[in-house]
C-alpha cells in the first residue's frame, strides 16, 4: 500500500485545549519552530493512520482571522495558501458563542472542517448542554464531542477527520449577514469574479468591507477600482447603520454566532456556585486575592530554590569529580586548560539549566494551565500600569526571579514590540537565583538579614523607576490589559512537559554557545596571565571609585557568565569562604549591589540578542554597567559616611 | 461624561457598580491610533447592542472583570473607560 501524504490543520480560540489534542495525536513526533520569517511559534507533528502519513499543524490559538496580529495573519494565510486537506476546528463548549463567532470565519474561508467539541466535562460543570446533532445541522460540519484532557473523543475525531477527507463532499452552511450588508457583499463578489485571488471571493468581499489591510493591498495591485467601491460602500453602510463598518459586520456576525447558541444550547444553572467559581472568586478577591497570590509564589520560588539549590551542588559536585581524571587525560597545559574552559562552560549551563530552569517552567506551565496566570495578571494590572505595561508584563517579571533568559523569552506574550522591549528591559534587572545566591551568601551571611532585604527592595524600585523612565523614554502609547480568564481546569501533564522540554532546548540553543565562549576566553586569559593586568586596568574602578579590592575586577568578570560566579571566584582568589576577613561590610554591601545590577549574564545578553537583535541588547548591557557603577560608587561614599 | 438618551443613561463601563450590567451603545476609538483594540474587543464580543455585566473591579483602579457572551474576561481601567453602555438609572 502506497503511503499518501495529508495535512490537517488544528484551529481555535486560545486555552481550548488544541494543544492537548495536538498531543494525543503527535506523541512524540512534534516539532516546534518558527514560521517562516516570523517570530511566530509553528507547532507541527506526524502520525501514521489507516496507511497515511498525517503533517498536524497546530496553529495559533486566536479569536479571529483579521489582519491585527501576526498570529492571525499566519493562520488564515495558511489555510488559505498551503491549503490544508482539512481544518480541525477546536471549539470550547463552555463558551460556545464566542467559539462559534471564530468557526463563522472559519467557514468563510471555505476550508473543508471538522469540529472538535472540547471540554465538554467543563460545560456540563457549568450546566450547558448542547444538542450536537442540532448544532451539525445547522453548520453542516460534523461535530465530534471530545474531553481532550482525558483523551475522550480523541481518535473518534481523528477517524471522522479521515473519513471526511476521503468523501470530501460536505460544503458546511454560509452565513448570511442582514439584508444591505448581504446585497453589498454580494455586488463586490460580481466585481471580483474575473480577478485571481488566493482567498475565496466571498471572503474577500467581506474582508475589504472590513478594511482589512492586507487584503485591500492586494486587490489595489490589481483593481485599485474595486478598492475604492468597496470603501465608498462600506461609508454607505456606515451612515445607514450609525457605526462603522467593520463594527457592523463584526456584530452582524456575533449575532449569527448568538442565535445558534442559544438555538442549541440549554443552560440549567446550578444551584450553587461551583467549586470553580468559589475558587475564582477567591483568587481574585480585592483583599484576600493577594495573600493568596503572594504567598503561593513564595511558596513556589521557596521551593524551586531548594530543590535547585541542592541539585545544583549535586550536580556540580559530579561534573567536577571528573577534573583529576581530566587532568590524567589531557594534562594541565594549553591544550588541557583550553579543553576544559569548553566543558567548564558546559557544566556551568548545566547546573543552572537543570535544576533550577527545568522546575521553574514546569512550575510555569501548569499555573498557566490550570488558568491561575491570567488571575496574576489581573491582581498585578495596575502596578505594571505604572510601568507602561499591563498585567500580563508581570509574568516574565516573575520569571525573572529564577532566571532572566525565560523572562526575556516570555516577554513574546506582550502584544507590541515597544511592551515586549520594556519588559525584558525590566526582567534584566530581576534578581535571578544567581544574584540572589550573592546578595544572601555575601551581605544575608555577613552583614545581616536586613541588609539583604534592603537589596531586594533597592532593587525593586530601581527595576520601577527605571521602568517608568524607558515607558516614558520609549515613544509610543501603552496597551491595556483585555485578557480572557478562562475556568480554571486541572493542568495536562502530559503537555506541560512537553512545554517544559521545548523551553528547555531552547534556553541550551540560545544560551550554552555563549556560555561556553565565554568560559574558554576566560580560561585564555588566565592562562595568558591577562587577568592581574586586567584587575589593575580596572582598579581606577574597582578601587577607587567603588572601593574594593583590586581582585573583585577579575571576579566581576567572571560573574558575566554567571552571576554567581563573582562569589566563587573570590573565594577562590581571596583563599577564604570567610569573606568577614577580606572584606568590609560596606565592601560587601557594595560589591552585591554591582553584581546585582552591572550586566545582564552572557546568556541572559544571548536572549536579548535573539529577541530584539546586536543593538538593543548592547544598549540595555552598556546602560547597566554604567548604572551600576555610578550606584555603587554613591553608596560606597553613602555608607563609608553612615559608617556601618 | 453622561449622556442621556430616551430615559436610559448612556455611562462609561468603568461606572458600573459590581453585578450591574448594561448594553454596549459605543467604543470610543483612541485618538490618533488604528483601531487594533477595539477590534480585539468585538472579536471578543463586545459589540453594540451586548448586554454585559461587570462583575467587579480590582482595587485601586486595576483592571474590570467582565462577563460577555458567556466568556470572563479582564479589562484594563483605561479600556473600560472607553466602552459606553446603557443602563436604567433613574
Amino acid at each position: 500500500m502506497s503511503k499518501k501524504k495529508l495535512v490537517i490543520a488544528l484551529a481555535g480560540n486560545a486555552n481550548v485545549g488544541k494543544s492537548v489534542i495536538f498531543n494525543h495525536l503527535t506523541g512524540l513526533h512534534q516539532h516546534i519552530g518558527n514560521w517562516p520569517g516570523k517570530t511566530v511559534e509553528k507547532a507541527e507533528g506526524t502520525l501514521h493512520f489507516r496507511g497515511y502519513t498525517i503533517d498536524i499543524i497546530d496553529l495559533p490559538g486566536i479569536y479571529s482571522l483579521s489582519a491585527y496580529s501576526l498570529e492571525e495573519l499566519v493562520s488564515r494565510n495558511f489555510i488559505a495558501v498551503e491549503k490544508p486537506d482539512l481544518v480541525i476546528n477546536v471549539i470550547d463548549a463552555s463558551v460556545l458563542e464566542r467559539n462559534l463567532f471564530f468557526t463563522l470565519q472559519l467557514i468563510e474561508l471555505e476550508t473543508p472542517m471538522v469540529i472538535a467539541l472540547n471540554q465538554m466535562d467543563i460545560a456540563r460543570e457549568k450546566g450547558i448542554e448542547i444538542d450536537i446533532k442540532k448544532l451539525e445541522k445547522i453548520l453542516n460540519i460534523p461535530i465530534i464531542p471530545t474531553i481532550a484532557t482525558k483523551g475522550v473523543g480523541v481518535f473518534q475525531l481523528l477517524e471522522k477527520a479521515v473519513e471526511m477527507i476521503e468523501k470530501g463532499t460536505v460544503k458546511p452552511t454560509k452565513i448570511k449577514y442582514g439584508g444591505e450588508v448581504e446585497e453589498k457583499v454580494n455586488n463586490l463578489i460580481k466585481m471580483l469574479e474575473k480577478l485571481q485571488l488566493k482567498y475565496p471571493r466571498r471572503y474577500v468581499a467581506i474582508k475589504l468591507l472590513e478594511g482589512d489591510q492586507e487584503i485591500e493591498q492586494r486587490v489595489n495591485e490589481i483593481s485599485p477600482q474595486i478598492v475604492s467601491t468597496a470603501k465608498e460602500v462600506a461609508k454607505e453602510i456606515e451612515r445607514l447603520h450609525g457605526h462603522s463598518c467593520p463594527t457592523v459586520i463584526t456584530s452582524e456576525r456575533y449575532e449569527v454566532a448568538g442565535c445558534i447558541a442559544r438555538e442549541v444550547q440549554k443552560l440549567v444553572i446550578p444551584a450553587k456556585p461551583s467549586i470553580n467559581e468559589k475558587l475564582h472568586n477567591m483568587t481574585t478577591h480585592k483583599i484576600i486575592g493577594y495573600p493568596i497570590m503572594i504567598s503561593l509564589l513564595l511558596l513556589i520560588f521557596y521551593l524551586i530554590f531548594t530543590f535547585g539549590n541542592y541539585t545544583s551542588d549535586l550536580l556540580s559536585n559530579i561534573l567536577y569529580g571528573f577534573k583529576p581524571l581530566f587532568v590524567d587525560l589531557f594534562g594541565s597545559g594549553f591544550l588541557g586548560t583550553i579543553v576544559w574552559g569548553a566543558i567548564e562552560g558546559i557544566i556551568a549551563g548545566t547546573t543552572i539549566a537543570l535544576p533550577y530552569i527545568v522546575p521553574f517552567y514546569i512550575i510555569l506551565y501548569l499555573l498557566e494551565d490550570s488558568g491561575y496566570l491570567s488571575r496574576i495578571a489581573f491582581l498585578m494590572d495596575n502596578v505594571m500600569h505604572k510601568m507602561g505595561l499591563h498585567g500580563k508584563a508581570f509574568i516574565p517579571v516573575m520569571l525573572g526571579f529564577g532566571c532572566n533568559v525565560p523572562a526575556c523569552l516570555g516577554c513574546r506574550i506582550m502584544e507590541t514590540e515597544r511592551e515586549r522591549l520594556i519588559a525584558a528591559f525590566v526582567s534584566t534587572l530581576v534578581p535571578c537565583a544567581a544574584r540572589s545566591v550573592i546578595i544572601l551568601g555575601l551581605v544575608g551571611a555577613f552583614v545581616g538579614i536586613q541588609w539583604a532585604l534592603m537589596l531586594y527592595i533597592i532593587d525593586l524600585l530601581i527595576i520601577f523607576s527605571l521602568g517608568r523612565l524607558a515607558f516614558k523614554a520609549l515613544p509610543g502609547e501603552s496597551t491595556a490589559l483585555i485578557m480572557e480568564m478562562h475556568d480554571y481546569k486541572l493542568p495536562h501533564l502530559n503537555t506541560v512537559l512537553k512545554e517544559t522540554w521545548f523551553r528547555v532546548t531552547e534556553f541550551i540553543k540560545i544560551a550554552f554557545p555563549l556560555i561556553v565562549v565565554g568560559s574558554l576566553t576566560i580560561k585564555l586569559a588566565e592562562f595568558f596571565d591577562l587577568l592581574e593586568p586586567v584587575a589593575t586596568i580596572l582598579s581606577p574602578v574597582t578601587v577607587i571609585w567603588l572601593g574594593l579590592p583590586a581582585v573583585t575586577g577579575i571576579t566581576l568578570i567572571f560573574g558575566v557568565l554567571r552571576k554567581e560566579l563573582t562569589l566563587v571566584m573570590l573565594a577562590t582568589l581571596m583563599g577564604t569562604t570567610d569573606f568577614a576577613v577580606v572584606l568590609t561590610h560596606v565592601q560587601m554591601f557594595v560589591l552585591a549591589l554591582v553584581a546585582m545590577l552591572y550586566i545582564p549574564c552572557v546568556a541572559t545578553i544571548a536572549a536579548l540578542v535573539k529577541e530584539f537583535g546586536w543593538k538593543k541588547a548592547l544598549f540595555i548591557t552598556i546602560f547597566e554597567i554604567t548604572f551600576a557603577i555610578i550606584l555603587g560608587g554613591v553608596a560606597f561614599r553613602l555608607l563609608t559616611l553612615a559608617s556601618i | 461624561m453622561e449622556r442621556q438618551s430616551s430615559g436610559r443613561v448612556e455611562v462609561p463601563l468603568s461606572t458600573l457598580r459590581d453585578g450591574e450590567s448594561g448594553v454596549v451603545s459605543s467604543i470610543m476609538p483612541r485618538h490618533g491610533k488604528g483601531w487594533g483594540f477595539e477590534k480585539r474587543l468585538m472579536d471578543l464580543g463586545i459589540t453594540p447592542g451586548t448586554r454585559i455585566t461587570v462583575v467587579k473591579s480590582a482595587p485601586f483602579h486595576g483592571p474590570v472583570e467582565v462577563l460577555v457572551r458567556g466568556s470572563r474576561l479582564a479589562l484594563g481601567r483605561g479600556m473600560a473607560d472607553r466602552i459606553f453602555v446603557e443602563v436604567d438609572r433613574k
